[in-house]
């Protein structure tokens, strides 16, 4: 295990910004903490990389007790949301930086740069200020310089969060792809759960400082364990007595199946290739939210005020609305 | 848009409101200033010699050397100790969080709203021999403030020392501690990372603050008035000088130091402004 927190806990006056965390994480892989914002997962990052103290718990990393070393001696790399680029300093003489304090010889420096900066596609940069780069440009320089100093974890809080919305998907495989090129172990903090659920080998779901489940993608997604993760892993609805993803939602013309719901479209929204339906049904205060592909959408030739019969798919993920711990999955 | 839509009018009200700042002005500096530099330059008092040479004359009297002298030592080493101070105030006061940090914060602005003679005297209460608290103590030392040069530097300092740190303060709360944070995990140790990351994004603030306390040090009058013995080559700077000199009836050597004082001021402005454009690119 690369990085082992046992029982770290941290309040900010009468705010329980962590509570009794335990989590490891294996070397080499990639693990997206993931949560709401406030939920304690940047600050577990901060703890992990010695920005911030913990009130009580400890942390290891790679089996060393790191829970009282100052950050310089941890060997970590950490990538700033906002990038916090030496403003001062040429694209080069950032990434040489942490080397420069090693006190590495020139020459060793100087190559490792131009790895690194050859690494990040910022070679033709090497002489420019930050200043003179894009946003997605000085995260990429952060990451570098992070990655100089050949540090055991690689710690990201939020590294895309201020990058508009298509450099952070190209940035998001771009780090996967690096990641799986350099494999360092890395640990980034997202509240996005695309993002997560896109990059990451692992999950760990923070909520309210506390570890709400950990899992991959596919079991966090398929098997979350309450109904907050669940919530959070994607858009939920409510069909009589389950809860379950819009898009786990059978949508018939005919009372074909039997059990199914009618109800009557209120409202058809079509973003880009998919239609979501607003249906009001019966019986329900709260409109059940059906997502589904605007083919499928024509071929049904629902409109306003049509009257449909909805079912949940056979294998989708529900949770019983009056409050299963675990979820179940629909059978046929 | 609000902005040059403002300054595009151009009605009588404008022009009024020009004319009005400019006589302001006219009457409250320039004029006075002016005839300051005339002065100088061509005495009114009888058998005083006008002209650019009498006027270098008058400032190589040994007294008069000896004033600008002592003043230059005071300004220095009060401006000195203000950097050194102020910085590691500045950084204690963005930095860090402890008890007593906004008691400290109004601490600091104390000397910009107390009168100068208040601080000469409290300075005099403090430490001169006879009545001090520390006066008697420091003197069985061997060591005397009041009425040295030590009493009048610390003078200096006491009133300039806000400068440097209002001028460091914002621009530190500005660049946050990101940049610092990611030099210490890059391995960089409290010193490094002050020198290589946090001294250069505040440099400008400093240079700036540095300049507007010396111009402040250079025309300190009332603290060191008080501290000093005031007396012909023995503790008379630039400022008490011109006191002195103005009140004895001779006004050109007063007008001539006076003029020096004013370069010196105009020199920091100018300065001043060209660091704020280098700050800017």
């Amino acid at each position: 295990m690369s990085i082992e927190v046992r029982g770290v806990g941290k309040r900010y006056g009468d705010f329980v910004a962590l509570d009794d965390i335990n989590v490891s994480l294996p070397t080499g892989q990639l693990t997206a903490l993931l949560g709401p914002s406030g939920g304690g997962k940047s600050t577990l990052l901060r703890i992990i990389a010695g920005l911030e103290s913990a009130d009580s718990g400890s942390v290891d990393i790679e089996g060393v007790d790191a829970t009282k070393l100052p950050p310089q001696k941890r060997n970590v790399g950490f990538v700033f949301q906002h990038y916090a680029v030496f403003k001062h300093m040429t694209v080069a003489k950032n990434v040489a930086f942490g080397l420069e304090i090693r006190k590495r010889p020139k020459a060793e420096v100087k190559a490792k740069v131009a790895e690194l900066l050859e690494l990040v596609h910022l070679s033709q940069f090497a002489h420019r200020l930050p200043s003179q780069l894009s946003g997605g440009q000085r995260q990429r320089l952060a990451l570098a310089r992070a990655l100089a100093v050949e540090p055991s974890v690689l710690l990201l809080d939020e590294p895309f969060g201020a990058l508009d919305a298509q450099v952070r998907k190209e940035l998001r495989e771009w780090l996967r792809r690096l990641h799986d090129e350099v494999h360092v172990t890395t640990v980034f903090v997202t509240h996005d759960q695309e993002e997560a659920l896109e990059v990451a080998d692992e999950i760990v779901v923070i909520n309210q400082g506390r570890i709400e489940q950990i899992g991959t993608p596919d079991q966090l997604y398929d098997e979350p364990a309450n109904d907050f993760v669940m919530g959070f892993l994607g858009a939920v609805t409510r069909l009589g007595p389950l809860r379950l993803r819009p898009h786990d939602i059978e949508v018939a013309v005919s009372p074909g199946v039997p059990g199914s719901t009618p109800g009557v479209v209120q409202r058809a929204l079509r973003v880009g290739f998919e239609v979501r339906l607003t249906v009001d049904v019966p019986g329900q205060e709260e409109p059940v939210l059906v997502v589904l592909s605007r083919t499928h959408a024509r071929a049904l030739d629902l409109e306003l005020g049509s009257r449909v019969w909805l079912s949940p798919t056979t294998g989708a993920t529900a949770v019983s609305v009056l409050g299963l711990a675990r979820p179940e999955v629909v059978s046929a | 848009m609000a902005e040059t839509s403002l300054r595009a009018r151009r009605g009588p009200v404008t022009y009024l409101l020009r004319t009005f700042v400019l006589a302001y002005l006219a009457v409250l500096v320039v004029w006075p200033l002016w005839e300051v530099a005339s002065r100088t330059f061509a005495p009114l008092e009888q058998g005083a010699e006008a002209g650019l040479g009498a006027f270098l004359e008058r400032l190589q009297d040994p007294s008069v050397t000896y004033a600008f002298g002592l003043t230059a030592t005071c300004a220095f080493w009060a401006v000195v100790i203000n950097t050194v101070f102020g910085v590691g105030i500045s950084l204690l006061l963005t930095r860090y969080r402890f008890p007593g940090r906004r008691v400290l914060s109004v601490l600091v602005d104390i000397p910009m709203s107390v009168s100068p003679v208040v601080v000469g005297l409290a300075l005099v209460l403090a430490y001169s021999s006879g009545q001090g608290w520390f006066g008697g103590v420091l003197e069985s030392a061997g060591i005397f403030i009041i009425g040295s040069t030590p009493g009048m530097i610390m003078a200096t300092a006491f009133v300039s020392l806000p400068l440097v740190i209002r001028e460091v303060v914002p621009v530190l709360e500005e660049i946050g501690t990101d940049a610092e944070l990611a030099a210490s995990s890059l391995g960089a140790n409290g010193w490094q990372t002050f020198r290589r990351i946090t001294l250069p994004s505040i440099k400008w603030a400093v240079v700036y603050g540095v300049v507007l306390s010396l111009a402040r040090s250079l025309g300190e009058f009332g603290a060191v008035k008080i501290v000093s013995p005031g007396a012909e080559l023995r503790g008379e700077t630039a400022t008490i000088l011109i006191q002195n000199r103005y009140t004895n009836f001779e006004e050109p050597t007063a007008y001539a130091a006076a003029f020096v004082l004013v370069l010196a001021s105009v020199l920091a402005l100018v300065v001043v402004s060209l660091i704020r454009k280098e700050d800017r690119s």
